[in-house]
């Protein structure tokens, strides 16, 4: 495939009990590499009677799966309707859709993005928006704190999954035992305007301005449809709030109206320092061999990476049949102007050959922020 | 390499102690947040409840602390180093070998757990008063054949991890297995029950079962499991990697169940034990001893006055030239007694060294091939070397201390109270509290007369200024030295015959320390992290740990009601059995998964000791064959409370989704 070119990433964040339908409707049309790796959601569900009294008992954990794959960008709209039909996204409770504009690096000649078939798709009944996507990777069984700043602004349902962690932890000797390697990754998605507010919040929450507690970054979403139905509690309205704000966004045809007073009284007493002109290098490879990759990249100068586990999923008739369905997905946010060099290390490392069968995808990001010195 | 090495961040000893002392601190809190309970739970209950003083308690303190440490830092080895070497040869090994060898390397590494795992011998301990007229086939199981029980059992585990990695290679659902293996062992269960020897073996084959998946093999099995399930399960495949466990507790049953037969004609049947010893039946007791020698020292040490008469032919005169050759020559005396067993003493280095050796040998038999494996057919490069190697001489020194630990205190605690607890439906007496009364004059001694007419002779006693009554036994006063031996007696709790409440007090106990003692056991912690982690966090390590302890209480207890009131162990296992069954069928395949694997960590080295000796204790005072079944009985209940939470869970998140969708609903009516 053609090298450093523009394509769409689309990312499906799908309860899982629909998600079946979902994937084999995706194959129906053509989809011939898909990833999926486990999630779980957060809502709030006020316990009743007898576990009331346990504090911080009152969220719900929900199984998700998560797909993404890449399209060209003209077949982003089809897909996108074809995934929010079978999944009936429209209706809040169900699962998030994001659309980004990717760069794929470098590429395993196998590895593409996919093409398919014009499919009959019905016309949408909801408005999708730009918007803002919150990245943050700490420490595991911190999610949920940070995850929650999501719930109680009622911005969306967060999603959250595991990953493994390698960056300081590895310069230190056998001492880096003391530094857990298992990490909780927390995506959430909010309304352009709103997300300086809610990024400082959930630096707060974390902590993150400690050293070694964790890396938070924003990117930008093209166009995204996002679970909302952040309570499961008792609805005494004819209509669910989040039934009303979706249909208003329909009416007004974005999500400004929803600008609020409080969260700029509620921004940060300090002033961070963010960091700019990072990108995001996800690089996908065969499962197990993504650990020694990362080691090459990081001689090269990226800081650390997050390692997690991917299921890739295909029709038995694709020229991917022949790897492993275990993929890794090793996420790595450097500067800018370092990514070429990484690039180039994995490709002396082997990433690109039929051994790992790597992919590198580029994501922009706006601004980042961790403890610097 | 070298590049890595100029780049490490120097770190002064006082920046290392700052790290490494919170992170000390937070492994020894989980630990002591996993013990507490059952430890707190037992000394509790022996000092309020039952009023009995603990014995040795310095030494269980000590033991405790051991037990916490040797914990730490097994479970810390776990992580670093066994679980992550399971998961880079799962992973590895599909890729670089054919299925055939996968196959043939869990075979070999299922046999070699079950020659680790030391809990079979504490079944062996269990086994220690079965008597040979009782129950002939159980006995020459536990005696002169345990090595084949061994190898059953080892067989049983080995085809079990065979089978449970071709399940990941062609994504067989775990259910068949389960309606195959449960089902026909219901059959075999039932119909031995009806034969005269086979129903002794019942309990020990289900507690073999129980038993085998200790806190080595489940996380070194699961881990590897997951790895091979990654590398090869397709994509649909849910919950993959677990399911191993499952049927390491079943086809070992099915093996024990096996050998029984194959076994059980060439024993006699039980018999009395006058008969038993009868020159007439010598040439067929011969078969359950190793040779003559063993046979006569059994009947001297372990036989009544009258069978060892009857074992000379009712000829007293060849009894006592027997013994009398016995007496002068020493080299007969060492094949009939052996050497001088009775060190009574507590030896720590020999204590020591026996619980290093079992550690060593208890990691090293799956630490090493599995090594092998890896650098002779994955050859790659070990990711984190030092860290494994830490990791793995963790494990040893965990499951040392840990040992030593449990020996010194739980072992003991668990006796005591076990030994101590029919206090609370019966009178028992107290051998360590004996006192020696000087100077007994015998006419002290009163009579008093029950309602019946019968007489009782008692006398005064002085004790800590008080005046107690204490009934008198003539064979107790030693007239030569005017001494009297008295030995304590305690209980009933309530009233003084066997009440319903000293009973439902017993079951009580036996529910909240099969509670306690499950949420302490390595393996399930160790499968807890798992599930947490394959499910992304959705099903959390306390949520199954709570489920699963709440299980085993209910089991045990429902264990030790059997023994108190002597139900027949069928009925103990077909019915639950049966309902799992059911509640199988209805689940979903994951938390079918999660739910029975579960089942078979249960039981481990904290809780095999502490049931054990309750069911000896029990069983010894209230008369029956064997403490065996209670662990079968503590595997049953918390898959089926698993089972539920999974139906539980499911309902909810399906409601969560159709609440959301209003066509879902309508199409669910289409559907149906």
């Amino acid at each position: 495939m053609k090298i450093d070119n523009m394509v769409s990433r689309i990312t499906a964040y799908l309860h899982s009990n629909i998600s079946k339908d979902v994937i084999n409707a995706l194959k129906e049309v053509g989809i011939h590499d898909l990833h999926l790796f486990p999630a779980r959601s957060l809502v709030i569900e006020t316990k009743n009677r007898l576990f009331s009294f346990l504090p911080g008992r009152d969220l719900t954990q929900d199984p998700l799966d998560t797909l993404f794959f890449l399209v060209k960008p003209e077949m982003e709209d089809l897909l996108v309707r074809l995934i929010i039909e079978k999944g009936h996204l429209d209706v809040p409770g169900r699962g998030s859709i994001l659309v980004e504009d990717v760069n794929v690096l470098e590429s395993h000649e196998l590895c593409g993005e996919n093409e398919i078939q014009p499919v009959e798709a019905s016309p949408l009944s909801v408005h999708l928006y730009s918007s803002t996507g919150i990245c943050c990777i700490m420490k595991r069984g911190q999610g949920d704190s940070v995850a929650r700043i999501a719930l109680d602004t009622g911005t969306c349902v967060p999603a959250i999954h595991f990953g493994t962690g390698t960056g300081v932890r590895d310069k230190m000797g056998l001492l880096r035992i003391t530094i857990p390697a298992e990490k909780e990754i927390v995506h959430v998605f909010t309304a352009p305007h709103e997300s300086d507010s809610i990024l400082e919040m959930m630096i707060d929450a974390g902590r993150l301005g400690q050293p070694g507690s964790g890396f938070i970054y924003t990117f930008p979403i093209k166009k995204c449809l996002v679970n909302m139905r952040i309570t499961r509690d008792e609805q005494h309205h004819a209509a669910s709030i989040e039934q009303i704000v979706t249909a208003l966004d329909h009416i007004k045809g974005n999500t400004a109206w929803r600008h609020r007073r409080a969260m700029d009284e509620k921004r940060a007493v300090r002033k961070k320092k963010y960091i700019m002109n990072l990108v995001e290098l996800v690089l996908l490879c065969d499962g197990g061999t993504g650990m020694e990759l990362v080691k090459a990249a990081m001689s090269a100068g990226a800081g650390g990476a997050t390692i997690s586990g991917l299921k890739n999923i295909r029709p038995p008739d694709s020229p991917l049949c022949d790897i492993s369905p275990a993929r890794d997905a090793c996420s790595m946010v450097v500067p800018e102007e370092m990514k070429e060099a990484v690039v180039y290390a994995l490709k002396t490392a082997g990433a690109f050959t039929d051994r790992c069968h790597g992919q590198v995808i580029m994501r922009r990001t706006s601004k980042a922020f961790t403890y610097v010195g | 390499m070298a590049g890595d090495k100029s780049k490490k961040i120097k770190i002064s000893m006082r920046q290392a102690l700052s790290l490494l002392l919170p992170y000390i601190r937070e492994r020894v809190m989980i630990q002591i947040r996993s013990v507490w309970l059952i430890i707190l739970y037992l000394i509790f209950f022996q000092t309020i409840i039952l009023r009995i003083a603990i014995f040795e308690a310095s030494v269980i303190a000590i033991g405790i602390g051991l037990v916490v440490v040797g914990l730490t830092l097994f479970m810390e080895g776990l992580f670093l180093g066994l679980m992550r070497l399971g998961s880079i040869v799962g992973s590895g090994l599909p890729r670089k070998s054919p299925v055939a060898v996968v196959l043939g390397f869990g075979l070999l590494l299922g046999f070699l757990a079950t020659l680790a795992e030391p809990s079979i011998q504490v079944l062996q301990m269990a086994g220690n008063s079965v008597k040979p007229w009782d129950a002939p086939l159980l006995f020459i199981l536990l005696n002169k054949y345990s090595h084949y029980l061994v190898y059953s059992v080892g067989a049983g585990v080995g085809m079990a991890v065979s089978l449970g990695m071709l399940r990941f290679y062609y994504n067989i659902s775990l259910k068949p297995f389960i309606y195959f293996l449960v089902g026909s062992l219901v059959l075999i269960t039932a119909w031995a029950s009806f034969d005269a020897n086979m129903k002794d073996i019942i309990g020990l084959a289900w507690d073999c079962g129980a038993v085998t998946t200790g806190p080595v093999t489940v996380p070194l099995v699961l881990a590897l499991g997951i790895g091979i399930s990654r590398m090869v399960g397709s994509a649909e495949s849910g919950a993959g990697g677990f399911g191993v466990v499952t049927l390491a507790s079943l086809l070992p049953v099915v093996a024990v169940m096996g050998l029984g037969v194959f076994f059980n004609e060439s024993v006699p049947r039980p018999m009395s034990e006058e008969d038993f010893f009868k020159t007439d039946n010598r040439s067929r007791i011969a078969v359950l001893f190793p040779n003559q020698d063993q046979m006569i020292r059994y009947v001297f040490m372990k036989a009544g006055p009258q069978a060892q008469l009857s074992f000379f032919g009712e000829n007293s005169e060849e009894m006592e030239k027997y013994l009398k050759d016995l007496s002068t020559s020493e080299s007969k005396r060492k094949a009939v007694f052996g050497e001088d067993a009775a060190k009574r003493e507590l030896d720590i280095r020999e204590l020591t060294q026996r619980n290093f050796i079992a550690a060593v040998k208890a990691i090293s038999l799956l630490a090493i091939p599995i090594l092998l494996v890896f650098f002779l057919l994955i050859r790659e490069t070990l990711p984190y070397p030092d860290e494994i190697f830490l990791g793995i001489i963790l494990c040893v020194l965990g499951l040392a201390v840990f040992g030593i630990g449990i020996e010194l205190g739980l072992d003991k605690l668990g006796t005591q109270i076990g030994s101590k607890l029919p206090a609370s439906f019966k009178a028992i007496p107290l051998p360590e509290e004996n006192k020696t009364i000087m100077n007994f004059d015998p006419d002290s001694v009163h009579v008093a007369t029950a309602p019946d007419g019968k007489k009782h002779p008692f006398f005064f006693f002085e004790k800590d200024g008080k005046i107690v009554t204490i009934p008198y036994n003539p064979s107790d006063y030693d007239q030569v030295a005017g001494q009297y031996r008295y030995t304590p007696v305690k209980g009933p709790l309530f009233g003084s015959g066997t009440s319903l409440p000293g009973i439902l007090i017993v079951i009580l106990f036996a529910f909240i320390m099969g509670y306690g003692a499950t949420l302490a056991e390595p393996a399930l912690n160790a499968l807890g992290v798992t599930v947490e982690e394959l499910t992304a966090g959705t099903f959390k390590k306390n949520l199954l740990m709570q489920a699963v302890a709440a299980g085993v209480g209910t089991g045990i207890a429902v264990g030790v009601t059997k023994i108190v009131l002597s139900i027949p162990i069928v009925w103990l296992l077909v019915p639950p059995y049966i309902i799992l069954l059911l509640v199988t069928a209805l689940s979903t395949e994951e938390f079918v998964n999660i739910g029975w694997d579960s089942a078979g960590v249960t039981t481990g080295p904290i809780t095999v000791p502490l049931v054990l000796a309750m069911g000896i204790g029990i069983g010894s005072q209230v008369g029956v064959v064997e403490g065996f079944g209670i662990l079968a009985s503590a595997s049953v209940y918390p898959i089926l409370s698993v089972l539920l939470l999974g139906l539980h869970i499911n309902r909810k998140r399906k409601a969560a989704v159709m609440e959301a969708s209003l066509d879902d609903h309508q199409r669910g009516k289409e559907a149906a």
